[in-house]
């Protein structure tokens, strides 16, 4: 594996450890929210930073030679 | 001097997908799916649509008191609501993209006009769309909104009153105004896709949705927006207090900013033009065969004789310019000799690119003024030299 | 070749397709359609990468060309919507078939360039004609003795799926 593979395999490990992050973010949210409706604002940001962050795993992915055309 | 525009802005547009292709991977590069881009975002807003149509009474007295109900007491409506506002918008960014890189990279020649002019019409219907959905939300905006386009129209020398009227149902503000705006919100809605499969139909293949990296992209964008920058409504209009700020979505109620600085007459006047050129645009360059060059080598012709009915060239025709017709007589050669189909070439939808010819193992396919022989003259003198 | 030190051309001698709608011709390529900076280059305009057959490019090398490429508009931007990722398709198995006929495939080539890249698409045709000039042997095998060697490497795998290669003469099966 040359050094521009594991460079973009770092950023997804990165990349998928924020996202396990905002998913528990997400959990907590939606539990709380009956008490806390603004934390639905939240979640919903949160979701929005899992989705990016999920566009971002499959770029580097392709960029960093891991998947085809 | 048109032309001379036209070429710095289609070496702007070339350069910046330059630039694109650095960062990403040429399927990956978002200006090549502009229209793939605009259809995401239209499925996103029917979808989030039909969830607040649920909620949606149109009448005076509830009309707001629904909206404010769906965005704070529904679970998530706040966020729904959010993303059919920012996805509204991203929609218009897109179609705009579109627009100007299919202007710019001259996609319209040919038979491709009616892309074009269906192009036109989805943009006038996604602009007009946006407009009654701001009505909607019956705030002061909506208020001013509704009173701003009813003055404008009514400025119109003759019949002006008259398309008051059609728009709104009674010359003042009646109980009728709000179902009516409603049904203008999901009519033309529904027409969106009549226009999208006028604009479909004579393209093969359609790129109708981006890669999943820009969906992923554009829907956790758009999440976020909605969250950081919650949508929200002016207070309620009411009869007593007149309106007097119009907050301003850029993309949708550009025209009614443009309202303060000019008459009404004007404003529909300066749209009406802006309207015609657009639609007239493809047909503002009407170039001779010999400006054209190789870019007009005649409509493809299918050689009956060779043609064997395998039809490689309708499926790789990507205008659907070629169909195949039951064969009325065996060909030639001897391939073709048993052949079933025969393919036939529709003039009016050809814009003459030879891909066809290209697609054809059998030579059973010919642009007129590029013969596979000049072809081959030109190959043998390049040998030779 | 044999036209190995001939005047005008040079070696290798290359034929290239360019797509009117790609690369500019403008100033790299002179009136006969040579390249200014590679004068054994020679470009014929095509009205997209899409309306080249690629019994062009076995035709061109059968006639004294050491190497053809086709060059096309960016992937995924042709003009004509599809030309280009059509004829990449077309290319990838014009190149099979040239390894079962004992030409080296790495004699043709796709390149992709948009209008004002022609500094880049200078940089690509001198790579290619590098690379052709670095491959041994002639072009196209010199005797077509059917069935007296066994098939070779390439020949097996392709052969497989070969189901489009139909109007291939058999003897150049090798088998």
């Amino acid at each position: 594996m040359d050094a521009r593979a594991a460079a973009y395999g770092a950023w997804i490990a990165a990349l998928s450890v924020l996202s396990l992050v905002c998913v528990l973010g997400i959990v907590w949210a939606e539990m709380t929210s009956v008490q806390h409706p603004e934390h639905r604002l939240v979640g919903g940001a949160l979701i929005g930073i899992v989705l990016l962050a999920y566009s971002f795993i499959l770029l580097f992915l392709r960029k960093g030679g891991f998947t085809g055309v | 001097m048109y032309k001379r525009v036209l070429a710095r802005l289609l070496r702007w547009t070339l350069r910046l997908d330059v630039v694109i292709n650095r960062v990403y991977p040429e399927d990956f590069n978002p200006l090549y799916y502009t229209g793939g881009l605009s259809n995401l975002f239209l499925t996103v807003l029917i979808l989030s649509g039909i969830f607040l149509l649920f909620y949606y009474i149109p009448s005076f007295n509830e009309a707001y008191t629904s909206v404010e109900f769906v965005t704070a007491q529904v679970p998530y409506g706040q966020i729904i609501r959010g993303i059919h506002r920012y996805s509204s918008d991203a929609f218009m960014i897109a179609i705009l993209l579109h627009l100007f890189r299919n202007w710019f990279t001259e996609r319209f020649r040919f038979s491709r006009d009616e892309p074009w002019i269906s192009g036109m019409m989805l943009l006038l219907f996604a602009g007009f769309l946006g407009v009654t959905g701001y009505v909607l939300v019956w705030d002061q905006r909506a208020e001013l909104l509704v009173a701003m386009t009813g003055n404008a129209l009514a400025s119109v020398p003759g019949i002006g009153g008259w398309l008051r009227t059609m728009l709104y149902g009674a010359p003042g503000t009646t109980n009728l105004l709000l179902p009516r705006m409603l049904y203008l919100h999901v009519g033309p809605a529904v027409v969106l896709y009549i226009f999208l499969w006028w604009h479909y139909v004579r393209i093969r293949h359609p790129k109708v949705w981006p890669p999943a990296v820009w969906t992923l992209f554009s829907l956790g964008l758009i999440l976020i927006f909605c969250s950081l920058l919650p949508a929200v409504s002016q207070s309620q209009a009411s009869p007593v207090a007149t309106p007097t700020r119009l907050a301003v979505d850029w993309f949708f109620l550009l025209p009614y900013v443009v309202l303060t600085y000019l008459s009404p007459l004007w404003l529909i006047l300066l749209g009406v033009v802006i309207v015609a050129y657009g639609l007239y645009i493809p047909y503002q360059l009407p170039e001779t065969e010999t400006a054209m060059g190789l870019r007009d080598s005649g409509v493809a012709e299918v050689v009956d004789a060779n043609c064997t009915g395998c039809e490689l060239c309708y499926y790789d025709c990507p205008y659907n310019a070629i169909v195949m017709v039951p064969s009325p007589h065996p060909g030639v050669t001897k391939a073709a000799q048993a052949r079933k189909l025969l393919a036939i070439v529709l003039e009016s939808r050809c814009v003459e690119c030879g891909i066809c010819i290209g697609a054809c193992p059998f030579e059973a396919l010919e642009l007129p003024r590029l013969l596979e022989t000049d072809i081959q003259e030109r190959v043998l003198a390049a040998c030779r030299s | 070749m044999p036209e190995l030190g001939s005047a005008g051309g040079g070696r290798p001698k290359i034929v290239g397709f360019l797509c009117d709608w790609a690369v500019s011709a403008e100033g790299i390529a002179r009136e006969d359609g040579t390249m200014r900076d590679l004068p054994h280059v020679t470009l014929i305009k095509v009205p997209c990468s899409g309306f080249i057959r690629p019994s062009w490019l076995e035709f061109a090398l059968r006639n004294g060309a050491d190497g053809t490429f086709v060059c096309g508009c960016p992937l995924g931007d042709c003009f004509n919507r599809l030309g280009n990722n059509l004829i990449q398709d077309r290319v990838i198995q014009m190149r099979r078939r040239f390894e079962r006929q004992k030409i080296h495939p790495d004699r043709v080539a796709t390149i992709y360039y948009g209008l004002h890249q022609q500094a880049e698409f200078v940089a690509a045709v001198r790579a290619f004609s590098d690379r052709v000039a670095a491959l041994p042997g002639p072009v196209v095998p010199p005797a077509r003795t059917p069935a007296s060697r066994p098939a070779a490497g390439a020949g097996g795998a392709a052969g497989r799926e070969a189901a489009g290669a139909a109007e291939v003469p058999a003897e150049q099966e090798g088998g």
